[in-house]
């Protein structure tokens, strides 16, 4: 073992970093993003679920129906528009016109029959495939640019259900180039009708885009070059934005003051999400004699909640005070100011009042409650605001037993009969959609996953109401009774103080202001697969 | 030898054998990837074609026997979230790891064994201490927090460094540095006490008697003596690197197979799971039976032992 | 050069520093309660990020400062304090103890035991460790018990493979074979010769890996598995603060600190017993 060799390699490699210059940041061409998940990182809109889909699918891949970029929600994409038939049981979509395929190929209604049946194929595991399958019928062919979609029932979300605002179902792939080259050929070199051309995949690293040469609809890039980085340790991209080497990063409120401070602008991305607290199996035998069974304890605990504190300390102001349990500015089907108005009343902090209604029901010494205390993986901040609201209860009296668990832990224990969770509450968090409905089916109906209020076997009378509120907003196809039958399961739910939104969360990205221009996210959506062609380069728009 | 060389493989597959049966136990307890694959709102029919498609389904000890009978031809199965054969996936990161490791090791042998020898000599003085306690320091870092601190000096405030991931020479140092300091104490101490011991050994003593100056004894009679233990322990050091390098490679967005096993059971990818750890312990095994063969061969008396 | 005879430590050369750090840890440890100025888990998010008393904005009511959600750093250091080391000594007995025995067991039997206990200790061995706890905190759900059960897998198989090594050395001395021939049962023999002799190996080997625990706590704390808020670990503290270097650097600075003075003065205070206990010991 020779020592010389060592020190002449330790000594050389020090000279070589030292003489080198800063020059890590990327070029002016290229706008790179620093990622958390690059999901399956396998270039195909069957393979991988919603979230990474929107990240790194949505620039190589137009959805059939797309946002609407002011408001978020839904808007018109592939599909300029569409219509449902009379008996609500068939949809027609009206394609865009001279719309290509990055091979030139057209974009035509048989492509758009193609997708939708590859998606829902058996050997996709896009997030939504089964609830397509349950839901299409058979699809039609009228002409080039005519596709009708018959459906099993009525079923008043489909068309949302094809975008992206929504989930990822809509995806256009080319049916001659998959047919021609096969599914391996197709993953390896993958076409679209998107703003951007895939380029490469290195796995684990980054995948690399190219910008269209020609006018697109969704908007022309203004950069040659996208990059998409995979960095999972959240201190390494703000780094990384900070020095140039990612022009934007994605990140958590924790961060955004660090970002501040670091020089970055921060991007945040109004209703993503909403935290929210929920109560498992109050309805079960076993959790009568629990405190939580009074709905007046149950709205003492929402009353002890300081949600501004939360907005401003742990959310670093960067969140909105929240709407009704899954329920957004941007949401269809109900009354906005009548919920905004009820949400800042009743949502409000008021210790007073919670301490009253705790000696009302009997429990003026406080109790103890089991708080199940998690997060999705990549949201950490939700175990700072569970932190944070334990930490309110704490104050009226109650005897908080926090159990911090991991997601992959936790989630397994709301499936089947929930026993480890009857009579607890637990953390939760809803994404942000346009229609409340779908949520509510999942949370409370007594057939649903979580059945937060009953199960088939015991079901009391709030259950039955939520069953028959849900059924009526469902089957009624006229929007303005669709809208009040849903005011009316709003109100049920919020009433219950079983499932109670704590904030509106957003989307949080730290942006180095010399690498892009001022640029608007769409609301609501998290990801930026479907914003990058519209970004401007710097010196085009620059931050105010 | 070659009785040696055949006890030590037996073994080998003897233990190869053990860690896949510790490892199948383990990520079966840990959950069930089902859960991180599905929607929020998907019903139990959907869990269940999901469930059947990925053979998750069978009774356990018929997951077992296919995961044994597979791994025996060389089939570990497929990723639940790549879709694609664990082996594949763990030999694309792999080289990106093993470009990594050799750096991390040669720059904690270049620091550890002049500080190794600064400890014998000056044993017991000032610069002893100082030695001892700059490795151990090595030692009382959390590795992550080493590699966010390097990362703000050296990139955001010196901006003499990249941040992170791979490329040019340089994006090699910090990544290097962080695995590295996790082994220096440890080698430092072992060169300082192995070379501790060699000098007080007769043949020492008569080289010096002969008049051979003290650097010379040093560098050319004892250092040589010394290191033998150091390459014994290479095999462990390995090991220890390719556990440090499930951190060293999140912090700095290093795409090789460190951050795949952190993510591997994150998402309960069962399959690629115990892919990511059979093939990272046949790697550990081999180079520790390399070296303990090479060893065997240098000093006759362990064939035997 | 130093002469021979130096290299026996003895009491007078007790690294006083070091020692007095580690009175004073312990102290802070059982006496958390009354030491803390503040509840470790007390909120106040008005309060949160405050710097430390001697920067500009920091107050004596907070003398290292506050974190993201308000709670007093030094409170929590205090009370970190206590988890840590119960970690580190729940850990080390639990898995020493197993080592030790297993160590014991192997050496003095030898034979076909011997080399089963060993090619599970290499098998151990070449685990990726942290990997091993990681699972086993998925699993068992995160907490003091499984970082404990956690830390004992990974730390029994060093241990061991040392322990056999000195009972080897030990098992050819004379009163072994004397007591052997007096008719003394194994057990008895394991229990009253051999676990004395190897005793002062054993306690070096805990204070040094009483700073790799702490380590590995932290290094869990950063994969998602360590000990799970609102207790307050080290561990835990740096790895919520890393995100924070640029703005509030006391949130990882200060527990960080904590870490490294620990590894530090136990290191050399197993050092110095080392020297003082046994100085043959000198490989570990």
């Amino acid at each position: 073992m020779n020592i010389r060799i060592f020190l002449n390699l330790m000594l050389g490699g020090f000279l070589a970093v030292g003489g080198a210059p800063a020059a890590h940041a990327a070029d002016k061409d290229t706008l790179v993003i620093a990622l958390d998940t690059l999901g399956a990182q396998v270039m195909d809109p069957i393979m991988d679920t919603r979230a990474p889909h929107a990240h790194y699918h949505a620039p190589v891949w137009d959805s059939l129906v797309g946002f609407d970029l002011e408001k978020g929600g839904i808007g018109p994409g592939v599909a300029e528009r569409w219509e449902v038939a009379a008996d609500g049981k068939s949809w027609t979509f009206y394609l865009r016109k001279s719309l290509r395929f990055h091979n030139g190929d057209p974009v035509t209604a048989r492509d758009v029959k193609f997708s939708l049946e590859r998606k829902m194929s058996p050997e996709s595991i896009a997030s939504g495939a089964a609830a397509l399958r349950r839901a299409v019928d058979r699809i039609e062919v009228v002409d080039d640019l005519t596709v009708r979609v018959h459906t099993k029932g009525v079923i008043p979300y489909f068309a949302a259900s094809l975008s992206r605002a929504v989930f990822m179902e809509g995806s256009v792939m080319p049916k001659k180039y998959i047919e021609t080259v096969g599914a391996k050929g197709f993953r390896e070199k993958p076409i679209g009708s998107g703003p951007w051309k895939f380029v490469r995949s290195v796995p684990g690293d980054r995948i690399e885009y190219e910008a269209v040469d020609y006018p697109h609809w969704r908007g022309t890039p203004q950069f040659k070059r996208l990059t998409l980085l995979l960095v999972p340790e959240q201190s390494t991209r703000l780094a990384m934005v900070r020095t140039g080497e990612a022009t934007i990063g994605s990140i958590g409120p924790e961060a955004i003051k660090e970002a501040r401070v670091g020089g970055m602008k921060i991007v945040s991305v109004p209703g993503t999400m909403q935290a929210v607290y929920q109560f498992w199996g109050l309805y079960r035998p076993e959790a009568k004699g629990s405190p939580l069974a009074d709905v007046r304890v149950r709205e003492a605990l929402s009353l002890a909640i300081d949600r501004q504190q939360i907005v401003d300390h742990v959310m670093g102001k960067q969140a909105q005070w929240p709407m009704p349990f899954a329920t957004f500015r941007y949401s269809s089907d109900m009354s906005i100011p009548r919920w905004d108005d009820w949400a800042r009343t009743a949502l409000r902090y008021d210790p007073a009042r919670a301490r009253q209604l705790l000696a009302e029901a009997g429990h003026g010494g406080g109790f103890k409650l089991t708080f199940w205390n998690t997060a999705l993986p990549g949201t950490p901040f939700m175990v700072q605001i569970g932190e944070a609201v334990a930490g309110f209860w704490e104050k009226i009296g109650v005897k908080v037993e926090v159990k911090t668990t991991e997601w992959g832990a936790f989630d397994p224990m709301t499936r089947g009969e929930q026993k480890a969770l009857v009579g607890t509450a637990s953390m939760y968090r809803t994404a942000g959609r346009p229609e409340p409905a779908p949520r509510y089916i999942g949370s409370f109906n007594s057939k649903g996953v979580q059945h937060l209020l009953g199960d088939p076997q015991n079901c009391p009378a709030i259950c039955q109401d939520a069953d028959r509120a849900y059924e009526a907003v469902v089957s009624e196809r006229d929007d303005a009774k669709r809208a009040a039958a849903a005011n009316r399961m709003i109100e049920l739910v919020a009433k219950s103080w079983i499932a109670v939104p704590i904030i509106e969360g957003m989307g949080y990205w730290a942006v180095n202001p010399k690498g892009v221009g001022f640029f608007k996210p769409i609301p609501g959506r998290h990801e930026f697969g479907d914003v990058t062609e519209r970004m401007p380069r710097p010196e085009q728009r620059p931050w105010p | 030898m070659q009785r040696y060389i055949l006890r030590r493989l037996l073994q080998g597959a003897l233990l190869l054998f053990i860690v896949a049966l510790v490892v199948f136990a383990l990520a079966r307890v840990s959950g069930n990837p089902i859960d991180l694959l599905v929607r929020e709102d998907a019903t139990a029919e959907d869990r269940a074609h999901l469930q059947k498609a990925l053979g998750l389904d069978r009774p356990m000890h018929e997951q077992l026997y296919i995961f044994l009978t597979g791994a025996v031809r060389g089939d570990l199965g497929q990723s639940i979230r790549y879709r694609r054969s664990a082996a594949e996936v763990f030999f694309e990161r792999l080289p990106n790891t093993l470009k990594l490791l050799p750096l991390a090791m040669a720059g904690a042998l270049a620091i550890a064994i002049p500080l190794g020898v600064l400890a014998a000599v000056y044993r017991g003085t000032l610069v002893d201490r100082l030695a001892g306690g700059l490795a151990v320091l090595g030692i009382a870092t959390p590795q992550f927090w080493l590699g966010i601190v390097l990362i703000y000096v050296f990139s955001i405030q010196l901006g003499v460094l990249p941040s992170a991931r791979m490329g040019g020479p340089s994006h090699y140092v910090l990544p290097a540095v962080t695995l590295g300091v996790f082994l220096l104490a440890g080698m430092m101490r072992l060169v300082r006490s192995s070379l501790l011991e060699v000098m007080g050994s007769e043949f020492v003593k008569l080289a010096r008697l002969k008049g051979l100056s003290q650097t010379i004894v040093i560098w050319k009679h004892c250092l040589r003596n010394a290191l033998i233990p150091v390459v014994t322990l290479f095999g462990v050091y390995f090991a220890l690197l390719v556990t440090g390098a499930i951190v060293t490679e999140t912090v700095f967005a290093w795409p090789g197979v460190g951050r795949l096993t952190y993510e591997a059971v994150i998402f309960r990818d069962y399959p690629l799971l115990q892919a990511v750890i059979l093939l990272k312990a046949v790697i550990v095994l081999s180079v520790n039976l390399v070296v303990d063969i090479l060893y065997a061969y240098l000093d006759p008396r362990v064939r035997y032992a | 050069m130093s002469t021979e005879a130096s290299s026996r430590g003895d009491l007078a050369r007790l690294p006083w520093i070091s020692f007095s750090i580690i009175v004073v840890l312990v102290v802070a440890a059982v006496f958390a309660p009354l030491l803390a100025p503040h509840s470790p888990t007390e909120q106040s998010l008005p309060d949160k990020l405050r710097p430390p008393a001697w920067q500009e904005g920091g107050s004596m009511k907070h003398l290292l400062g506050t974190d993201v959600l308000g709670r007093d750093v030094l409170s929590r250091l205090v009370y970190g304090a206590r988890v840590s080391l119960t970690v580190a000594a729940v850990a080390l007995i639990a898995g020493g103890g197993v080592g030790l025995a297993l160590g014991i067991l192997a050496g003095y039997t030898g034979g076909r035991v011997d080399n089963f206990i060993m090619r599970v200790v290499d098998a151990t061995l070449t685990f990726p460790t942290i990997l091993i706890a990681l699972l086993l905190a998925v699993s068992l759900g995160q907490g003091l018990g499984t970082i404990a059960i956690a830390i004992t897998v990974i730390i029994w198989a060093r241990f061991a493979r040392i322990v056999r090594g000195e009972v080897l050395s030990v098992k050819t001395r004379d009163f072994v074979a004397l007591a052997r021939v007096h008719g003394c049962s194994h057990l008895r023999i394991m229990a009253v010769h051999i676990v004395p002799n190897v005793l002062n190996t054993f306690m070096v080997l805990l204070t040094l890996h009483i700073g790799f625990v702490v380590i590995v706590e932290a290094t869990l704390s950063f994969l998602g598995a360590g000990i799970p808020p609102p207790t307050p670990s080290w561990g835990q503290m740096v790895s919520d603060g890393r995100s924070h270097i640029a703005s509030a650097w006391w949130l990882s600075v200060v527990p960080g600190g904590a870490i490294m003075l620990v590894v530090l003065v136990f290191n050399l205070f197993g050092d110095w017993l080392r020297d003082w206990l046994d100085p043959r010991l000198r490989q570990v």
